[in-house]
């Protein structure tokens, strides 16, 4: 493999991570706050699977895999808890989610 | 058969084998077998006794604290097996005890709860048993695969037992703000993991504690590393609800079910402070040097913000979410003063904190079985006179938050605080005394408003403020029946019996655990 293209790979991630971290927190709607956290999440599994390469390891590739299968699992029951929110009436806003308050 | 012959491939087969002893499993075995069998067993319950399901829920729950028992004796020399993913070590076992003792008492608890508010589907226990599968993987997880799968494994089914109550408002908040936060903070923690891997390139916390004894005393340390334990702590303060990640906890605990809102302020903490000690303590515990400092900040952050907070609450569930912030705290201490006795310490608390809280919100679930959420101290104003047992019970539980003597929370700070001194920490002793006082005020506020010394005709007299609720309130309460049945009455008396027991004879349980230590594998 091309070491050389190591740093490129690492710093794609590190970017992805850092654009979903800063939708999560300046975003309003709910569903593009969860596609900022499934950004983060892949740019987890793009570092894992980068230094699975360079340290020659398999573990980074298997984690990956499980990481998928996670996020999967965990949109199956965002979008449904999303869209329970959405049929009470209320828009899609993060900020009108404000029942409670001290 | 050509070509595929054992003398083709030598070394390949026995190589790719992994050492399984399922045995070690045994309690996620347990409980994961129990899941499927409520699943099936929900299509054949019909739905006005579903009350059969819990029992079986906890016998299910109980088998699997028998075989944690049973493997207590066979884990003082424990190994992790599934190829070095997990072990039966008795700090394991510990934690997984007190997430089972917490999860048969919301279990039991829940029928009169859940039928009173409508809400007795066969699903809430199928997600609570899939959500204890994955707390106790967290805390016998010795590979960085299994603890983001146990982290996830226990959150993916609080999200939706958050928003159980899915034709109120609050509970959906709930739910959407834990989904959100903690999707979030699940991010953080497998950034950190893969840096992690990318420095060591190994998952395995063995492999990684080996790389860290010889990288550290030679300076090699690398910033990508510190990056990744620095991640892996924030993903894992925001489960604890440590400050500054903590803002989730009082809109979740506020708006979600008060039986999940126990579980989820119990096992989930012991859970994942379980993880916290065995990453931090043990695996990263040579390049202490690195994240004590930090980590001892956010401690004492979370201990002021908590219990200054928790003053201005009018809200039992806020004000215990605020006092489940600054108890994060206090045990953060723990895992900043480091092995030995920082990790025999915090589990101490944590057991004093299972105790201790799992009885004050039991007595909460007791109270909202009536008909509505028993939420409102104005709620709680003048039980003592209605109710002399239950608010007697309560007072116990809250003075042991505050940590008064002779209850289970003053041994657990005492423990906490004089490990930090022996450690040179002298500062976060001193931030745990301050704040402690600090709390005093807020628990004896609610202690003082049972025994109905501010106006407790207030609550009989529909011509004043908010006068509607309370007069349903207390129509309700009439009913003084309903949520008060045998399992309820054991339960509670079990839990005031431990805070009781951890107050008066400490070394029952510090003896047990002062010689534990989380091993790696």
């Amino acid at each position: 493999m091309n070491h050389n293209l190591f740093p490129g790979f690492i710093g794609l991630s590190a970017a992805l991570f850092a654009i979903g971290a800063v939708g999560v927190l300046v975003r309003r709607n709910p569903i593009v706050v969860f596609m900022c956290i499934e950004l983060m999440l892949n740019a987890g599994n793009l570092a894992l699977i980068a230094f699975g390469r360079f340290t020659h390891t398999m573990d980074g590739q298997v984690f990956a895999l499980i990481v998928i299968t996670v996020a999967a699992s965990e949109v199956v029951v965002g979008l449904a808890l999303i869209t329970g929110v959405f049929r009470s009436g209320r828009g899609l806003d993060v900020d009108e989610l404000s029942e409670m308050r001290e | 058969m050509t070509g595929w012959s054992v003398g083709a491939l030598p070394w390949y087969p026995l190589h790719f084998v992994p050492a399984v002893d399922l045995l070690s499993a045994l309690p996620e075995l347990i409980v994961g077998a129990g899941m499927v069998l409520m699943l099936i067993a929900d299509l054949l319950v019909p739905p006005s006794r579903r009350g059969i399901l819990a029992v079986g829920t906890a016998a299910v729950l109980s088998a699997a604290l028998v075989a944690v028992i049973w493997q207590w004796g066979g884990a003082a020399h424990a190994y992790a097996t599934f190829d070095g993913s997990f072990v039966a070590d008795r700090f394991g076992l510990f934690s997984d005890a007190l997430i089972l003792s917490t999860a048969i008492v919301v279990v039991l608890l829940s029928p009169p709860y859940l039928a009173g508010r409508g809400l007795h589907a066969g699903e809430y226990y199928i997600l609570l048993l899939a959500s204890v599968v994955g707390m106790l993987t967290l805390a016998g997880g010795t590979n960085l695969i299994v603890i983001f799968l146990g982290v996830e494994l226990l959150s993916i089914p609080l999200y939706v037992l958050a928003g159980f109550a899915r034709d109120e408002r609050r509970s959906q908040e709930a739910g959407m703000k834990y989904l959100l936060l903690g999707g979030f903070a699940s991010a953080f923690l497998l950034y950190g993991m893969a840096l992690v891997y990318g420095d060591t390139g190994k998952t395995n916390l063995t492999a990684i504690h080996r790389v860290l004894l010889e990288a550290v005393p030679a300076g090699h340390v690398s910033p990508l590393l510190m990056a990744g334990i620095g991640l892996i702590g924030i993903g894992l303060a925001f489960k604890v609800s440590a400050a500054p990640f903590h803002w989730w906890t009082p809109d979740v605990y506020e708006g979600s079910p008060v039986v999940v809102t126990t579980f989820m302020s119990v096992a989930t903490k012991v859970a994942a402070f379980a993880a916290f000690l065995r990453l931090f303590s043990t695996t990263f515990g040579s390049a202490q040097s690195g994240w004590t400092v930090p980590l001892a900040l956010v401690a004492i952050a979370s201990m002021i913000f908590g219990n200054v907070v928790a003053l201005a609450q009018r809200s039992m569930k806020r004000m215990l979410a605020y006092s489940g912030i600054a108890q994060a705290g206090y045990i953060l201490i723990g895992v900043a003063v480091g092995q030995p006795d920082g990790t025999a310490a915090a589990l101490y608390y944590l057991a004093a904190y299972t105790a201790m809280n799992t009885g004050a919100f039991a007595v909460l679930t007791i109270l909202s079985s009536r008909g509505r959420e028993c939420d409102e101290y104005r709620h709680l104003r003048g039980l003592g006179r209605r109710e002399p047992f239950l608010a007697g019970l309560l007072a116990i539980f809250l003075l042991s938050l505050a940590g008064f003597p002779l209850t289970a929370g003053f041994f657990g700070k005492f423990f906490l605080f004089s490990a930090a001194i022996h450690d040179g920490q002298v500062p976060l002793a001193v931030w745990g005394v301050v704040t402690s006082a600090v709390s005093v005020f807020y628990y004896l506020r609610v202690t003082l408003l049972m025994l109905g010394q501010a106006g407790e005709t207030e609550g009989m007299d529909p011509g004043s403020t908010g006068g509607d609720q309370l007069e349903s309130w207390a129509v309700q309460t009439g009913d003084r029946r309903a949520g008060w049945t045998l399992p309820g009455r054991v339960l509670v008396l079990t839990a005031a019996a431990a805070t009781l027991v951890l107050g008066i004879f400490p070394t029952v349980v510090y003896g047990v655990i002062q010689g534990i230590h989380a091993v790696t594998g």
